[in-house]
């Protein structure tokens, strides 16, 4: 059948990153011509390019930076690119908040001139301008002296008081209430406290790249008097910090990552493609310089296979439904056969009963046996299941179902992240103890990204199961793809709990086929989801 | 030293209380105060009076007072809760301000809601569609819990 042939077709791609990182084994790609007569829309798609590293500037020095400063398993599955036939391609680069204030510097170096004033002082008109360049520019030509009185760099009156630190033997200080203090700070306004005071002000302030303006009106403080008063060069971090406010002004063209603890920016250089994507039911996911894979329209994780209607739909009715399903989904489950309670604390769903040893599949709870293979019965809905309950008890039931299934995977790829420290340490101990070249350790970061990566994959292809009709032919194929899916993961996920380090490196080809084919199959289930949204056999409802 | 701060400022209300309101610490626990606000009289809220529960963080003045009503109130920016939505309470909290300039603003937010940037939008959706029934559920209010 046609499908089957196009699988195959997935299996190309991201040879780019892999050679980075593997002597290259076999190379299962330019499996499969584009089969001309298909009328599917991914059959216009015939090239997975890798989208970020083939950007000059940043390729190199992108996982350069990241395999110096964070966990190398966190790397993404290279960028699906679509740039033939047509369908939309994202150009971006991803910077660091260095590179993002240099960036910043530069848009100021641009029009310093025509200020003739301090950075400082110009970020600051900026934060006062909501970072609106056009407008600043406008009203500066129009009246310098009132937009420096307006944006807190100027007193609207002029005044005889000296700016800047004062010397006293009894000050009483209003903030502090103490007496006795001999150093002051002051602007021109004129509002006195001490340096103390002024120094606990500034320092909860800096992180905020909001202006810092005197404590009873709204003089502006500049660099210098920051620095005067913390004594050292605090300004620097506070100009830094703005350019949260920048981001959040620009966020069309820029975003922050959102992972947790990620300070990685996007930044899109072509946003016109962005409207290109949803016509497509494809999504605008971007890779941040720690791998971490995001929608850059909806800011959500990878959603794949599903568009952003989907996620959106599927959260906004788990955010509405959640209240009611958060006893259904508890922490622990009995054990089949002899009802113990069992806790998971591992990433792979083949449990094994500490008590009866029983083993069974941790989603479906049914035996382990057989599962190991071919096919998942847990990633399907049984209909049989229904016996002539109401419509609505029904469509909740079903809801209940895949919002578990959902939630189960979205535990277990938090578990996978703590695997993914875990496999860290193991790829250290691999290159202390028996002496193998990091180059030779890259196997098990790059599985962990896979497993990773499925799982992501797997999680977001239960909302378009369940806004899929399930009668359509289409959807079932997507469900035995989830469930190759789901049985490539557990697979993986499975080996990756090996510990004797000997026996990884023995087992190297295995992890690499297993990765491989998780990679394989992500690519697939994404694929044949974005035909179910292309015609229209998924159609997310609230 | 934020309890000389807060001491001082005790000290001020009772020299100087500012009309309409008044304020002190609960217990011996100077870190937390009782302070009470008369319903301004060209409000719907006159002749209410509001008690509110005030808890100073340790690094007050740094930091803003946790302040909130524990007299339930009709209004846009206040919540079932008694939370209050008001900007020198949150991000434009300035260690110059004190507890008697933030229970003035109150009073003037209680005069003057701002349902533009509501904490409960239904109550801000009334109050600029049908500002009779608005200014009759808070009077209604009034009567019912703080008289």
């Amino acid at each position: 059948m046609a499908y089957s042939v196009k699988l195959s077709d997935y299996l190309d791609g991201d040879e780019d990153s892999v050679i980075l990182e593997f002597e290259s084994d076999s190379e299962i790609d330019e499996l499969g011509e584009v089969d001309e007569d298909s009328s599917h829309s991914y059959s216009e798609v015939n090239e997975f390019s890798d989208g970020p590293s083939d950007k000059k500037d940043t390729g190199g020095s992108r996982y350069l930076d990241a395999d110096q400063k964070k966990p190398s398993w966190g790397r993404g599955l290279t960028e699906m690119a679509y740039e033939s036939s047509g369908v939309p391609k994202l150009a971006y680069s991803c910077l660091t908040t260095d590179q993002m204030f240099d960036l910043i510097l530069a848009r100021l170096e641009r029009i310093q001139p025509i200020f003739e004033i301090s950075y400082g002082d110009i970020i600051v008109m900026l934060q006062k301008y909501g970072w609106s360049e056009e407008r600043l520019l406008e009203d500066w030509t129009e009246d310098q002296e009132r937009v420096l009185v307006s944006c807190g760099l100027k007193l609207a009156t002029s005044s005889n008081r000296s700016r800047g630190i004062q010397d006293h033997s009894d000050f009483v200080c209003n903030i502090c209430c103490e007496s006795n203090k001999q150093r002051t700070f002051r602007l021109e306004c004129g509002h006195e406290y001490c340096i103390e005071c002024y120094k606990h002000y500034i320092k909860d302030k800096l992180l905020e790249g909001k202006i810092i303006s005197c404590m009873s009106c709204s003089l502006a403080l500049k660099n210098p008097d920051i620095d005067a008063i913390v004594g050292d060069n605090s300004s620097q971090t506070l100009m830094r910090s703005s350019i949260k406010g920048f981001i959040h002004k620009h966020n069309n063209h820029y975003k922050w990552c959102p992972f947790v603890d990620c300070n990685c920016v996007i930044q899109v250089t072509n946003i016109s493609a962005l409207s290109e994507f949803p016509r497509f039911h494809l999504s605008p996911f971007v890779v941040c310089n720690n791998h971490h894979r995001f929608c850059f329209k909806c800011g959500l994780e990878s959603h794949a296979p599903g568009d952003c209607q989907v996620a959106e739909v599927w959260v906004k009715m788990a955010q509405l439904e959640s209240a009611n399903l958060n006893w259904v989904l508890k922490n622990t489950k009995e054990c089949p056969k002899c009802g113990v309670n069992i806790e998971k604390n591992g990433g792979c769903n083949h449990m094994t009963c500490q008590s009866c040893e029983y083993e069974f599949c941790w989603i479906c709870e049914l035996p382990w046996e057989g599962h190991g293979g071919g096919f998942f019965e847990c990633t399907r809905f049984s209909k049989d299941e229904k016996n002539g309950a109401t419509e609505t008890k029904n469509s909740l039931r079903k809801y209940t179902f895949y919002y578990k299934l959902f939630s189960e995977h979205e535990n277990s790829s938090k578990l996978d992240w703590a695997l993914g420290l875990a496999v860290e340490q193991k790829v250290r101990a691999l290159q202390e103890n028996i002496g193998i070249s990091w180059i030779e350790t890259q196997f098990l970061p790059e599985s962990i990204r896979s497993l990773i990566e499925g799982r992501t994959t797997l999680k977001w292809s239960f909302p378009v199961a369940f806004y899929s009709d399930p009668s359509h032919n289409l959807t079932k194929i997507f469900v035995d793809n989830q469930a190759l899916l789901v049985s490539a993961v557990e697979d993986l996920s499975q080996l990756l709990q090996v510990k004797d380090p000997h026996d990884i490196i023995a087992r190297k080809l295995e992890f690499y086929n297993k990765a491989r084919f998780v990679q394989s199959r992500n690519r697939a289930l994404s694929e044949c989801g974005r035909d179910l949204l292309c015609k229209r056999i998924c159609v997310p409802r609230g | 030293m934020s309890l000389k701060r807060i001491t001082k400022e005790l000290n001020d209300l009772g020299r100087d209380p500012p009309t309409s309101c008044s304020a002190g610490p609960v217990g011996d626990d100077l870190y937390h105060w009782q302070a009470s606000i008369m319903g301004p009289p060209d409000s719907p809220y006159a002749g209410g009076v509001f008690f509110l529960s005030i808890h100073f963080p340790t690094d007050y003045p740094f930091k803003p007072p946790k302040i909130s009503f524990t007299t339930k109130i009709y209004h846009p920016n206040i919540n079932a809760n008694g939370n209050i939505c008001l900007d020198i309470l949150k991000d434009q909290w300035s260690p110059a301000l004190t507890i008697s300039k933030v229970l003035l603003s109150i009073c003037s937010l209680l005069t003057d809601a701002n349902p533009d940037d509501p904490l409960v939008p239904e109550i801000a959706h009334i109050y600029k569609t049908d500002r009779a029934k608005y200014e009759a559920t808070a009077k209604e209010w009034t009567k019912k819990y703080a008289v």
